[in-house]
Order: C-alpha cells, then structure tokens, then sequence
C-alpha cells in the first residue's frame, strides 16, 4: 500500500468539526453534534447518509451528524441565545400544559403574554407559544391585556412570584380579561435563568405551571 | 567490520520511540457541554441552599473518580453560596448519633458513562509504518447525566451532556500542532498541552451552575403553585 493511501485513510474528514489543521476551538464551538446509527442517519437525512445494504456491511457502523448553528456565538446575549434555542419545545411544553391545566377551559379563548425583557425575543416567544396553542386545537387571539398606569406602578414593586397573581387579580376586576378569556402568561423570573416559566390567569386566578 | 543501521532507520526508530511520549488529545462539546450560560459561578447564586451531590460510580467512574468528582463539585456549589454534602454510591446520610440526615432542598445526582469508542487499526499501522509520521487515531464519546430532584425527591430538571475526545499518537501530530500553535493559532485556540481537560472541566461546571440555579427557581415556582 503507497504511503498517499495511507496518509489518506489516517487523515480526519475536512468536515470533522473536531479542532485541528481545519477548525479552531472557536469554531468548533458553533457546531452541535449527535453520534447516530447509520440506518437512523439514513432515516432522518436521506440522500445525505446513505445505509450500505449488503449483508457484509457493520450494522454496528456509526455517523456523527454535526449542524452549525445559525448565528455566531456571541453575536446574541448569552441568555437570549439560550432561550431561542430551546423555542421550539418551550413552545410546545408551555402550550401542552396549558391545554391540560383544565379541560373546559378548551372553548375559550388563549391569550398570550410574554413577560421578558427585550421586544424582539419576547415577540418571537408569543408568536411560538401561540402557534402551539393552535396545534393544540385552542383558539388563540392576538389582542392584548392591558393595565393601567397605576396598576403597574403597585405591580412592579411586588416580588416576581406575587406580581404575576396579583397582575391577573387585575386583569378580571379591570375587565381586560373577560369570562371567555384565558391569559397565558411566559415568564422570565430571574436574569440568570436560562428557561422559562408559564402559568395560566383565569378568572382573575393565577395558577402556575411550570 | 559491523554494520550501523542507516541515519534514515536510526531516525525513524528515534521518532517510534519519541512517539511514545507525544500525543495530542483534542475536545469537543457535542450536545448540551457549549450551551449558553448566563449564571456566574463565582457569584452567590446557591446562598443558604442545602445542596446534596450523589455521584454515582458507574462505567466511566470508579469509586475514586466519582469520590475526586463529587469533591471538585461541591466547591463549586460551595463557592455560590451553598451548604453541601457529598455523597457517592447513594449511601444515606448518618448522623454521629445515628440519626438519618433532614432531606436536603436540591439533590443533584451525576453518572457517567461511555457512549461510543473507536480505534483505528489502520492508523496505528500507519504510524509504525511512517515511524509516528503519521498519527494513530484513538477517540470515544462520552454522556454525563445530571438529575436535579427536591427534597421530595421531585424531578426538577434533568439534562445528558455529550462530548467527544479524540487522541492523536505520534510525532508528527505533536509537532506540526506544536509548530501551528506557535505560528497560527490564538493562544485560547492552542491544542497541545491540557486545554483540553481544563475547556471540558470548564463547559461541565458552567452547565452544572447553570442546571442547579435553573432548578432553584424552578422549586420556588412550584412552591408558591402550593402554597396558593
């Protein structure tokens, strides 16, 4: 065997992520990996990982999936970073314990209000928490609760597990929420915390649920 | 007359030997290991709380990993504020007087295991062939599961952390990684050395303070559900 073929087959794949002659560790960093069988590979990227059916191929054999995130780190705040991409199953956990929480609360109608600091995640977070909601077979409304100036004077000054029940106190003696509303409430209770917690406002009830 | 091996030969059998000594191991945070944190581990995040960590020996970890592991983990959880008491293997807490110890408000269990090993028996017939020219490939994967329960034995949060690691025997990966780390790379994106070990020790204690604050304030939410 020639010394080429040699270097060759010792030679990581130039796609490897793995730090080295290719990649820095910075890189590297951008990457999120899983070890998959080869056939669950060949299930889930067709046409990009393709199982081997001969009866003399490994069936043990292994491929090593790596998706590059969509933005740089860095480029967000970390804890924007890391609520945006868990979005999809907060999404979906936050809309699954909703419909849950009460099976006769299925005929009214969801709204949603997301307590985070900054307009772009939180109007990134509404909208996924409602597209779950739909999934869920609710309907949803865009229209928004609203408080008055005082209201939210008193409010903001109540620590963060007393604000939230008290808010939807509110809600039910102002009117803004009526008898066929429902508010789902997302929440961001601490700047250090990397998830997200919901509860629902009914009837002027607060009852939290994850 | 008695015959001397070639310069060539007698160089190659230096660097087979010098191959022994020169490796390179490179790190990867596959899932979990480089998520973003936004907690300081340096800050009093955990103060007043009564911490348990039970790292349980397993794969992985002996019963003096898991000791070694339990210790380092708990001057982590230490240094944010909290009290914490160590465990490995599950054994309860005994008091001097017998007593059993009160349930603690977190209990954080860690296991390790191996998810996936490879070797590669052509490289290393590559490296005795090129005398260590050519790097012997060695890597597995690994999974470290972190459970965070309350005092009621509640599940809080549980995550599984995956990261490869890959080692490059030989002379020829030692120095042409030395030579780039010299010449090209930044001094935090070096290879040679124990960055390795010290990048995986930080992500696993970055994401550790992070799971355990995020189960704090995931107690709390709970409580005050209760409470109402």
């Amino acid at each position: 065997m020639s010394p080429a073929v040699l270097v060759a087959l010792a030679a990581p794949a130039h796609a490897d992520p793995m730090p080295g002659f290719v990649h820095t560790k910075s890189q590297m960093r951008d990457f999120d990996c899983e070890r998959l069988a080869q056939r669950d590979g060949a299930d889930r990227y067709p046409g990009r990982i393709v199982a081997s059916e001969s009866r003399a191929a490994d069936p043990d054999r292994v491929v090593v999936v790596c998706t590059e995130r969509l933005l740089r780190t860095g480029l967000r705040s970390p804890r924007d970073e890391a609520v945006l991409g868990g979005l999809a199953p907060t999404a979906d956990g936050i809309a699954a314990s909703a419909a849950a929480a009460d099976p006769a609360l299925a005929e009214r109608t969801w709204l949603v209000e997301v307590y985070y600091p900054g307009g772009e995640v939180s109007g990134k977070l509404g909208f996924a928490v409602k597209n779950a909601l739909m999934s869920e077979g609710l309907s949803v409304s865009d229209r928004a609760p609203a408080l008055g100036a005082d209201d939210v004077a008193i409010l903001t000054r109540l620590a963060p597990l007393e604000a939230y029940p008290a808010a939807c106190r509110r809600y039910a003696a102002t009117g803004t929420l009526g008898a066929d509303d429902v508010l789902v409430g997302v929440v961001a209770l601490d700047p250090r915390e990397t998830v997200l917690h919901a509860g629902v406002c009914v009837d002027g009830g607060w009852t939290w649920l994850r | 007359m008695p015959t001397r091996p070639l310069p060539a030969l007698r160089l190659g059998i230096l660097l087979l030997a010098a191959a022994g000594g020169c490796h390179v191991h490179t790190y990867q945070p596959m899932t979990g290991l480089h998520r973003p944190v936004v907690v300081d581990p340096q800050a009093p995040n955990l103060a007043g709380l009564n911490l348990t960590v039970l790292c349980v020996p397993r794969e992985l970890l002996n019963v003096q990993d898991a000791s070694a592991l339990c210790q380092k983990v708990g001057t982590l959880f230490e240094n944010q504020g909290a009290v914490v008491t160590t465990t490995v293997g599950g054994a309860p807490e005994v008091g001097e007087a017998g007593e059993v110890a009160p349930p603690p408000d977190l209990t954080v269990e860690l296991r390790a295991r191996q998810v996936h090993q490879a070797g590669h028996p052509l490289s290393w017939a590559a490296t005795i062939a090129s005398f260590s020219l050519v790097p012997a490939i060695e890597e597995f994967t690994f999974e470290q599961e972190i459970v965070v329960r309350d005092g009621s034995g509640f599940l809080l949060a549980t995550d599984a952390l995956r990261g490869r690691i890959v080692h490059y025997y030989g002379f020829g990966a030692w120095a042409s990684n030395s030579l780039l780390d010299l010449t090209v790379r930044e001094e935090a994106d070096d290879i040679v050395g124990d960055g390795a070990e010290r990048q995986l020790s930080a992500d696993l204690y970055r994401q550790l303070s992070q799971a355990v604050f995020n189960a704090k304030m995931q107690a709390q939410v709970l409580r005050a559900g209760a409470q109402r």
